[in-house]
């Protein structure tokens, strides 16, 4: 498996780097240049952040300057012992997660039928075959990330943003949880079913690469 | 649980994968995948659609730009 570290995850947190002491200190004494530094460093992630979860550009920057504002109003917050990063990403999640929760409630198809389907003896319907090559070749091409991406986006929302959240962000379960209104059994569920429905998705494409 | 099948396997594969099992039903599951070419290439692209998930999001990190500078004017705006 891959090693995947994110600056803005929420892996354990390691205490605040000496230079962010700094600039939190001069954060909370109201320096307009303290901002601007805050501004110029974390934009970036986090549009990558709030993107994944909106996948609509407009709603991604607007949370992004929400995530901004809401900072800065509640810096004084901030725990020191915590890294801005984390908290940033975490300020920037509950942004696009409120924007999602406004959009329009539309009816969403189910996964059922992108599950394995089994016979009456508990045999899969279909066998499986071994997919052609390897995670790393794949990620090589930029064709074959669209294709995934593509797949990703194909999933219902209520799956597509458990995803997000678990796998990319790697949010703890209770977190997620909490932030979708579900149980930890639901979430539990649902993500193991995005994930069944994503492999689905893929494996045409990955049987024989992409 | 003496024997699963691949329905249960299949079932349960997050908390394989996860290892949550307890000590004997992952010992019954990994009997199951010796005998069970089809539930092995499963597990395997199970595991392997987690990281490309995973893969993809931070490949599109690293090729990301900065942000665009016009959000980054708006949010100085914002504070101002």
């Amino acid at each position: 498996m891959l090693e995947t570290r994110y600056a803005y995850s929420m892996q354990p947190v390691a205490a605040a780097r000496p230079d962010e002491r700094g600039l939190v200190e001069r954060l909370r004494a109201g320096d307009e240049r303290a901002f601007e530094e805050l501004v110029d460093h974390h934009a970036a992630p986090l549009l990558a952040v709030t993107r994944r979860i909106l996948r609509d550009e407009e709603e991604a920057r607007d949370a992004v300057q929400e995530a901004f504002v809401a900072a800065f109003r509640s810096i004084g917050d901030f725990q020191i012992e915590s890294r801005l990063s984390t908290w940033m990403h975490r300020i920037a999640v509950n942004c696009a997660l409120m924007k999602l929760r406004v959009r329009e409630r539309r009816r969403e198809k189910d996964v059922d039928e992108l599950l394995p389907h089994f016979q009456a003896d508990g045999h899969q319907q279909q066998s499986s075959v071994g997919w052609k090559e390897s995670v790393e070749d794949v990620l090589q091409r930029e064709q074959s990330r669209a294709l995934v991406r593509e797949c990703i986006d194909r999933l219902p929302e209520s799956y597509r943003v458990v995803l997000v959240l678990r796998d990319i962000e790697q949010l703890p379960p209770d977190v997620v949880a909490e932030k979708l209104q579900i149980t930890r059994d639901n979430l539990k569920v649902k993500l193991h079913r995005a994930r069944q429905a994503l492999r689905t998705l893929l494996d045409p494409h990955m049987r024989g690469a992409t | 649980m003496s024997h699963v099948t691949c329905i249960e396997l299949i079932s349960f594969l997050d908390a394989y994968v996860a290892e949550e099992l307890d000590a004997e039903t992952r010992t019954t599951f990994d009997l199951h995948l010796i005998v069970c070419p089809s539930c092995r290439a499963y597990l395997a692209s199970y595991e392997e659609t987690i990281d490309l998930v995973r893969g993809v999001a931070e490949k599109e990190e690293e090729l990301a730009h900065d942000a665009p500078p016009e959000l980054i004017e708006a949010v100085k705006h914002v504070k101002r």
